[in-house]
């Protein structure tokens, strides 16, 4: 059967022509996309183990102070909060990140023993902590990397603590976190009195009510009860907290410089293809091609090149995501699951990229003069 | 051809001009010619002439500065789109073949196709026949490095025939090759000037091709010098 040919292999055998500079281009924007994944990846898997975190403990409302960071939150709202008739329970906690070790650092949590939160929890070993105890319990990942089973010792900002469990979580957020009495933590922390936030499970909805109208509703009680606190919804909690917005808008500000070098990249190539091939495209006016024609050749190869750059970052990316998500340093706060709509975005920003950097070039070459591009040498 | 088909006039030049540099190179001077469908012309003239561009004007690749061009009897570039007029009704032949060197011999034939729609299948199919009329048929899918200078230009025939022009316009079509290679093309080009009805343009400064052609033209400084017979 005869060879036939179809635009897209013609853009693809004008691609392969210059083999080295377009690999090395796919390089280029495959390492773009590649931070784009591993960072967006980062960043949203981040916030979808927030999202579990809440979601595993059956945490409805998180009472807080104005700011995340802040644990300023005096202790003594709790009595407060659960008089309220929507409150089932609510329990104080501290978040904090610790240095546990010189190389590896942790989520810290500070929870009271009763808490419903640990109910959640599934321990492999030993039992939970009691208060005023310096006990404390370990995620799997992190006992794993610091070598530490039940009854061993650990010591955090110089006091030691026996170490009563490992526990798997359902979130990374928690399988590479220690938990301690609310009260130790309080201690060596400085923050007698004090707590980050009270997590609240709320009474089931009354018949008729919304699930929506009940949160609101609830949000309002305890707003309106502890007039200096904020009442948020877990998932807005998970999605729009300090450290996930930071997360997001480093990721985007760190991807977006990437794509803007992946981008000079490929208008370069297409700039420098575009300029050996003035003759041809002259030819290709002279066989009739119309401008938009000759715009769309240079366009679909600027597009396949963005294109397979991507593959190629996804899997730089992919890499990425599975390495973080064992490294100590970062696995308590990343998973390598991979959500498809990254793959999608992914995909469609290397696409754009090389839409995006082959305009100019295609527009130069769609108006060339045939005349003028056949005496091109 | 009969008498009344050659009767027809497909292109008519009327004052053609065209000059560069702001006006300082004169490459045509007013221009006047008439050429019937399928007639066979040559266009002589020493180097600098202004033969290739009368050839570019007649094709659509350049627009002149002042005159006119009519292709049957309609105004190029204004009644007649360019772009449709050089993707439909004329195939062009280089000097210097002009071939993509990433495609194969098949696949350049190809490329004109893809100005129109059409299927990927059919297009490879009358490629195919173009090539073997060619005499190609054995060389479909070799690229154009891997082609004699001859082979390349009958490659390149192929490819200007590929939209099925009416009219086939060539610049210096044996320049580049041999005396051998140069008698085959040029009994080529009459061959199917003659079965296909075509008209034929060719620009040439080799007296074998001129002699051949029932009606010569002679450019010099931009006009018309003469035309024989």
């Amino acid at each position: 059967m005869a060879p036939q040919l179809s635009f897209a292999w013609f853009a693809w055998r004008n691609l392969w022509r210059r083999r080295l500079r377009t690999l090395l281009t796919l390089c280029g924007i495959g390492m773009a996309i590649g931070a784009f994944v591993a960072l967006v990846g980062f960043s949203r898997s981040f916030e979808q183990e927030w999202l579990k975190l809440y979601e595993s403990s059956g945490t409805d409302i998180a009472v807080v102070q104005k700011t995340f960071f802040n644990t300023s939150v005096d202790e003594s709202a709790g009595t407060k909060l659960r008089s309220l008739p929507v409150v089932a329970r609510a329990t104080p906690m501290i978040l904090n990140m610790m240095d546990i070790t010189p190389e590896i650092n942790a989520l810290t949590y500070g929870w009271k023993a009763d808490s419903y939160e640990l109910d959640s929890l599934t321990f492999k070993s030993g039992r939970r902590f009691r208060d005023g105890q310096p006990e404390l319990i370990l995620g799997d990942l992190l006992a794993s990397n610091l070598n530490k089973t039940a009854g061993d010792t650990l010591t955090i900002q110089g006091a030691n603590f026996t170490v009563t469990g490992v526990y798997h979580g359902g979130s990374a957020l928690e399988a590479s976190a220690v938990i301690l009495p609310l009260d130790q933590l309080q201690q060596i922390a400085s923050l007698q009195g004090k707590v980050t936030a009270f997590h609240v499970r709320l009474r089931p909805a009354p018949a008729g009510d919304s699930a929506q109208h009940y949160l609101e509703t609830a949000e309002a009680q305890i707003e309106a009860a502890l007039p200096d606190l904020r009442a948020v919804p877990a998932a807005e909690r998970a999605s729009n907290n300090q450290l996930v917005t930071m997360a997001h808008a480093a990721a985007w500000g760190t991807s977006s410089i990437a794509l803007l070098m992946g981008i000079l990249g490929i208008a370069n190539t297409m700039a420098m293809s575009v300029f050996e091939r003035t003759r041809e495209i002259g030819i290709l006016r002279a066989l009739g091609w119309r401008r938009w024609k000759v715009l769309l050749l240079i366009q679909t190869e600027a597009a396949v090149l963005g294109l397979a750059g991507g593959i190629l970052g996804l899997a730089f990316g992919w890499g990425a995501m599975r390495v973080l998500s064992r490294l100590p340093q970062t696995a308590s706060i990343v998973s390598a699951a991979f959500p498809p709509i990254l793959l999608l975005e992914a995909l469609g920003a290397a696409i754009l990229a090389g839409l995006i950097a082959g305009a100019i070039p295609a527009w130069r070459g769609a108006h060339l003069s045939p005349v003028e591009a056949l005496r091109h040498d | 051809m009969t008498n009344s088909a050659q009767a027809v006039p497909i292109l008519e030049v009327r004052e053609l001009c065209k000059s560069y540099d702001e006006g300082r190179i004169e490459a045509l001077r007013g221009v006047d010619l008439t050429i019937t469908a399928g007639e066979f012309v040559a266009i002589s003239g020493p180097s600098g002439s202004g033969k290739s561009t009368l050839l570019q004007l007649i094709g659509g690749l350049d627009t002149p500065t002042s005159g006119q061009v009519l292709f049957q009897n309609s105004l190029l570039g204004t009644a007649v789109d360019l772009d449709t007029y050089r993707s439909h009704h004329v195939g062009f032949i280089f000097q210097g073949f002009y071939l993509m060197p990433t495609l194969r011999a098949i696949e350049n034939v190809q490329v004109p196709m893809l100005a129109s729609n059409g299927h990927a299948k059919d297009r490879a199919q009358r490629a195919e026949a173009l090539l073997v009329e060619m005499g190609l048929g054995n060389r479909l899918r070799q690229y154009p490095n891997e082609l004699s200078g001859g082979e390349r230009q009958r490659v390149a025939i192929a490819r200007a025939l590929a939209n099925s022009p009416t009219i086939l316009l060539a610049d210096e079509p044996t320049g580049n090759l041999d005396s051998a290679n140069s008698a085959r093309i040029l009994t080529m080009l009459v061959d199917l000037q003659k079965r296909r009805g075509m008209t034929l343009i060719v620009v040439t400064h080799e007296n074998d091709i001129a002699n051949a052609a029932p009606r010569h033209i002679r450019i010099r400084d931009g006009r018309v010098e003469g035309v024989a017979p």
